[in-house]
């Protein structure tokens, strides 16, 4: 071969040299999150933080939503919002028809009706409706409460202006706490704010979830 | 995009009449292997990369000199793409690529010729997530290649073709989530194919 016919191959070659001499992409710090795990005190001076992620055996995850009052579109708005926060499929859930084989069981019922359990999430109290999560390990436990169960009810008429809108967001922030995120974030602008009035997550509350699902858990799911 | 590589993909199968009898065209089915496509870090080092990929390519060429023909190439390939984080595998769906690819092809030795050109590669994933939550993308492309071509019926040749590209990767979703610049990707494939006799036996 002649030099000449070899240019376009060494032009080439060479352009693919420039090309890789370039930077690689480069990664976002993710640095702006929020404390999601659980810290509870065990005595004197003393802490024990829990952290939980649905392991990637049990995806999809299994959620069935009581149906009334729109709850299943709310429920499967609030799937798709949480799994398009991921960018290597960490988290995948569906809807299921029988809450026999569910992961996840949402409710309209209060959850200030239930029985107060010490680990249990605090209520997120949007004015129009109410909602709580049930999946903090009890006193002692290493295991989620499981199946988690999470509540949702109209504080008002259903028909009542913003209670669907309520309903949705509060849906959305209790799916987070279903996933994994026990605690509420001290920003309103976050969807895991304990008083949520955004649908739609913030940077934030990607960053947390996607550091929640690269820290190894020490809590696990009960044999079941 | 689609379109244009529909045509381009449709338009040496059914034949040009235009300098037929000089019109060189091929078909080759091969494997394509590619390099990282991202990388990431979320506590620990996560790597997206392309499976093998079986890969289908047409060309068609006209000569633009006596040793020189210019032509273009046609190549798609479609695989499934995973992230590795430590020793952790997941399956992130079926990944598609077009390319096409302007193509200054010229001879070497005996049935050996080489090809150099500039183009464009898009990806087409089976479904809007993750990294592609925002839909595919379109690149800039260079390649390079060589071929090998013995005779194998009155018309016909056996052609024996290695590519090499390079082109840079990102995405909307990848530039909308904060990641800056982009990710060099190599991709080399090995294939065999049928090409036109250059001179009818």
């Amino acid at each position: 071969m002649k030099l000449g016919s070899a240019l376009p191959i060494l032009g080439t070659l060479l352009a693919a040299a420039v090309g890789l001499s370039c930077a690689d992409i480069a990664a976002p710090g993710r640095s702006d999150v929020y404390e999601w795990r659980f810290i509870t005190s065990t005595g004197p001076g003393t802490t024990d933080t829990l952290s939980f992620h649905w392991p990637r055996s049990m995806l999809p995850l299994k959620i069935w939503s009581q149906d009334t009052l729109d709850f299943p579109n709310h429920v499967a708005h609030a799937i798709d919002v949480w799994k398009a926060a991921f960018l290597y499929r960490e988290f995948d859930a569906v809807l299921v028809p029988d809450s026999n084989a569910a992961d996840v069981i949402v409710l309209a019922d209060s959850p200030a009706k239930l029985p107060v359990a010490a680990a249990r999430l605090e209520l997120n109290l949007a004015p129009e409706c109410e909602g709580g999560t049930d999946i903090v390990p009890l006193p002692g436990s290493r295991t989620i409460q499981y199946p988690v169960r999470v509540f949702l009810l109209p504080r008002f008429d259903p028909a009542t202006p913003g209670v669907s809108e309520c309903l949705a967001l509060t849906a959305t922030h209790e799916l987070g706490h279903a996933m994994g995120i026990f605690t509420h974030s001290s920003v309103a602008t976050d969807i895991m704010y304990v008083d949520p009035i955004v649908s739609e997550l913030s940077e934030r509350d990607v960053g947390t979830i996607e550091r929640a699902y690269h820290v190894q858990p020490n809590v696990t799911v009960p044999v079941h | 995009m689609r379109v244009l590589l529909a045509l381009l993909c449709v338009w040496p199968a059914a034949g040009v009449s235009v300098a037929r009898a000089q019109t060189d065209y091929y078909a080759r089915l091969g494997v394509t292997f590619a390099t990282d496509l991202v990388s990431d870090n979320i506590v620990q080092d996560i790597v997206t990369r392309q499976s093998l990929a079986p890969t289908l390519a047409f060309g068609v060429s006209f000569p633009i000199a006596p040793a020189y023909s210019a032509g273009l190439e046609t190549a798609f390939s479609s695989s499934g793409y995973h992230s590795t984080e430590a020793d952790l595998d997941t399956d992130l769906g079926t990944l598609a690529t077009g390319s096409v690819l302007l193509n200054l092809e010229g001879p070497i030795r005996h049935r050996a010729s080489w090809r150099a050109g500039l183009g464009l590669i898009s990806y087409l994933p089976s479904e809007n997530s993750g990294i592609f939550l925002a839909g595919g993308t379109t690149r800039f492309l260079a390649g390079a290649g060589f071929d090998y071509r013995p005779p194998l019926l009155t018309h016909w040749d056996l052609m024996v073709s290695l590519r090499y590209d390079f082109h840079r990767f990102s995405t909307n979703e990848l530039d909308r989530r904060g990641f800056t610049g982009s990710q060099g990707v190599q991709r080399v494939s090995l294939s065999l194919g049928l090409a036109r006799a250059r001179v009818p036996r």
